[in-house]
């Protein structure tokens, strides 16, 4: 019966969110910030489109709240690691690969629950257009949480202490978000940028969301890939990753650095 | 699993050369009270490790509740509750949401777990806080709360490591008592690992361990027994002399810090107490209890290395 075990991750990463309310309420501004005043300075210094470009902007700035969402709620691992959290998932009946699964599971669902805070606000705001796909909206959702999930679940496998979390941030997430799709089309890059967006997941994720047109459609802002293609490489990325930290992951458990750690016997 | 919960032969763990665990054999009949003695480092931890799969033996192998601490991890895991030398609690749910996430890690349902927890939680005196967050808890009640944690899943056999360790006596004494009725009730095999030696006087089996072996095992009462009715306490500035002076007279003594032990069939008698108070600065006379045994076995172990 692994329903439960993953059923009861969830459950706590959702309680640990709603608690959290700074989280929730930058996972809210720092997406708006970027479609209200950097769409709109953008636009100002072109002249003209500021509502063609902010439409643009919002499959880029949902993907923005589940990459921020997923990475960091799975980066609290580390914070289990160094908490009696992980004590409870070691000893649990439990094999360490589903550990790790539930793991991204539940970090990609408080993305998504995000995500969907963020579209109601949007929708408020009048960005969100009739004519999107709810299906294609779904799938985008989903397939960007988790892979951004994997990727924070691959990093956590790594970390041993959160006190590189600016580090992550700067190396990894803010890169990650900017050398991707959803600031401008990925045709429109310079050479170099373009071959970063095109080795970088979350730019497949953004792209499925633009198959959606939340903002509805505009032929000025295509998709740059096939739907199809973005799903490949989502999946493709997230089974990857995935393998890798639990092979770290139970590689560490079975052989005892983390029990140790655990035990309190740091630094021997 | 009628018969034993635990089976350990040559069960052994070594950190480069040195053997934190060396050659442990172990037989515990379901049902019973199991103690683990010995001073920090003495290998408790890494023994509790081994026997809950966390870490691999490097060499031997066990068995609890039947199945194998090598190959059959998962069934070890559900078999067992382990409450950990420190808390696996995340500090920030409240004590129903703990209760609650490690039940669903071990795959109950909801009614179970909240019919469990209600037990638990009435058991252990902490029905009044179920939405208090761990972290306004004080150390007791944390500890409290862990064990009814490890038991969420109704296992056949506890592991307690140390599990009075920085707490005051009342909340010594009250963990105590919540241990007590829970093998009341349920019936469990406990294995309790505690350098506090007296705690362990309730056990039916305590093993001494030293440097990663067994030097002593027993029940607790013929063990004491042993050392006869009464233990004397002298007192002094300079122990290794007064032992040498006491020795060839009243048989063999030991030294604890500034301590000399004297071991005594019978309460000293007026003469012989007014002579050994003369001796040193104070002295006193008790019953022997689970510490004395220890020190009295590591005196023999010295003995013996030294005569080889
Ligand atoms: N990861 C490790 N590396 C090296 N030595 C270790 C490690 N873990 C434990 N030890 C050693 O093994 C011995 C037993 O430790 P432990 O089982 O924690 O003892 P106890 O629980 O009785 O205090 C100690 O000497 C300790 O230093
Ligand atoms: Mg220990």
């Amino acid at each position: 019966m692994i329903v439960r075990p993953v059923l009861g991750v969830l459950e706590r990463e959702t309680l640990k969110l709603l608690r959290e309310r700074g989280r929730l309420v930058s996972a809210m501004a720092r997406p708006l910030l970027w479609l209200l005043v950097i769409g709109a300075g953008f636009a100002a210094t072109r002249g003209a489109g500021a509502a063609e470009y902010q439409s643009f902007l919002v499959p880029g700035v949902i993907g923005m709240t589940l990459l921020f969402g997923a990475v960091l709620a799975a980066l609290a691992t580390v914070y289990d690691k160094e908490s009696g959290v992980m004590r409870m998932l070691v000893i649990a009946p439990v094999a360490h690969h589903w550990i790790v699964l539930a793991k991204a599971l539940g970090a990609a669902a408080v993305a998504i629950l995000q995500a969907l805070m963020l579209l109601a606000l949007l929708a408020l705001l009048g960005y969100v257009s009739t004519e999107l796909s709810i299906p294609l909206l779904a799938v985008g959702l989903i397939g960007t949480a988790f892979t951004c999930a994997s990727l924070g679940m691959l990093i956590a496998a790594w970390s041993r202490t959160l006190e590189n979390y600016a580090t992550l941030m700067n190396f990894v997430i803010f890169p990650v978000f900017f050398l991707s799709g959803s600031l401008y089309p990925v045709q429109m890059l310079p050479d170099a940028l373009r071959l970063a967006a095109a080795v970088n997941p979350f730019t497949y994720g953004v792209d499925l969301l633009k198959h959606a047109a939340i903002a509805g459609p505009s032929a000025a802002f295509d998709p740059d890939f096939s739907a199809v293609l973005d799903l490949a490489v989502l999946a493709g990325f997230s089974a990857a990753a995935l393998f890798i930290a639990s092979l770290r992951f139970s590689r560490e458990t079975a052989y005892e650095p983390l029990v140790h750690r655990l035990a309190g016997r740091r630094g021997e | 699993m009628n018969g034993l919960a635990i089976r350990a032969e040559g069960l052994t763990k070594r950190y480069g050369d040195v053997p934190a665990v060396d050659g442990l054999n172990l037989s515990i009949p379901a049902g019973s009270f199991f103690g683990l003695l010995g001073p920090n480092g003495a290998g408790k931890t890494t023994t509790i490790h081994m026997l809950s799969t966390l870490i691999r033996p490097s060499a031997g192998e066990a068995w609890v509740a039947g199945h194998s601490v090598r190959t059959e991890s998962l069934a070890v895991r559900s078999s067992i509750g382990v409450v950990f030398q420190e808390n696996a609690l995340d500090h920030r749910l409240t004590v129903a949401e703990n209760l609650r996430f490690a039940g669903r890690l071990n795959g109950l349902s909801s009614r179970e777990i909240r019919q469990r927890s209600d037990e638990l939680l009435e058991l252990f005196g902490l029905a009044g806080h179920r939405d208090r967050p761990v972290a306004a808890l004080s150390g007791g009640m944390r500890r409290a709360l862990d064990i009814a944690r490890g038991m969420i899943h109704r296992p056949r056999v506890l592991f307690l490591d140390e599990p009075t360790i920085g707490l005051d006596l009342p909340a010594r004494r009250a963990i105590w008592r919540h241990i007590g009725r829970l093998r009341a009730s349920l019936g469990i095999t406990v294995f309790l690992s505690t350098h506090y030696l007296e705690e362990a006087t309730d056990c039916d089996e305590v093993a001494f361990l030293s440097n990663g072996r067994i030097v002593e095992r027993g029940a607790p009462g013929p063990l004491i027994a042993q050392l006869g009715r009464c233990i004397v306490e002298i007192e002094t500035d300079r122990p290794a002399e007064l032992a040498k002076r006491l020795e060839p007279r009243l048989g063999p003594v030991l030294v604890e810090a500034d301590r000399v032990h004297l071991r005594c069939e019978d309460e000293p008698g007026a003469l012989l107490q007014a002579e050994l108070a003369s001796l040193g600065s104070a002295m006193r006379w008790r019953r022997p209890n689970l510490n004395d045994v220890f020190l009295w076995v590591n005196r023999a172990q010295t003995d013996r290395r030294q005569a080889a």
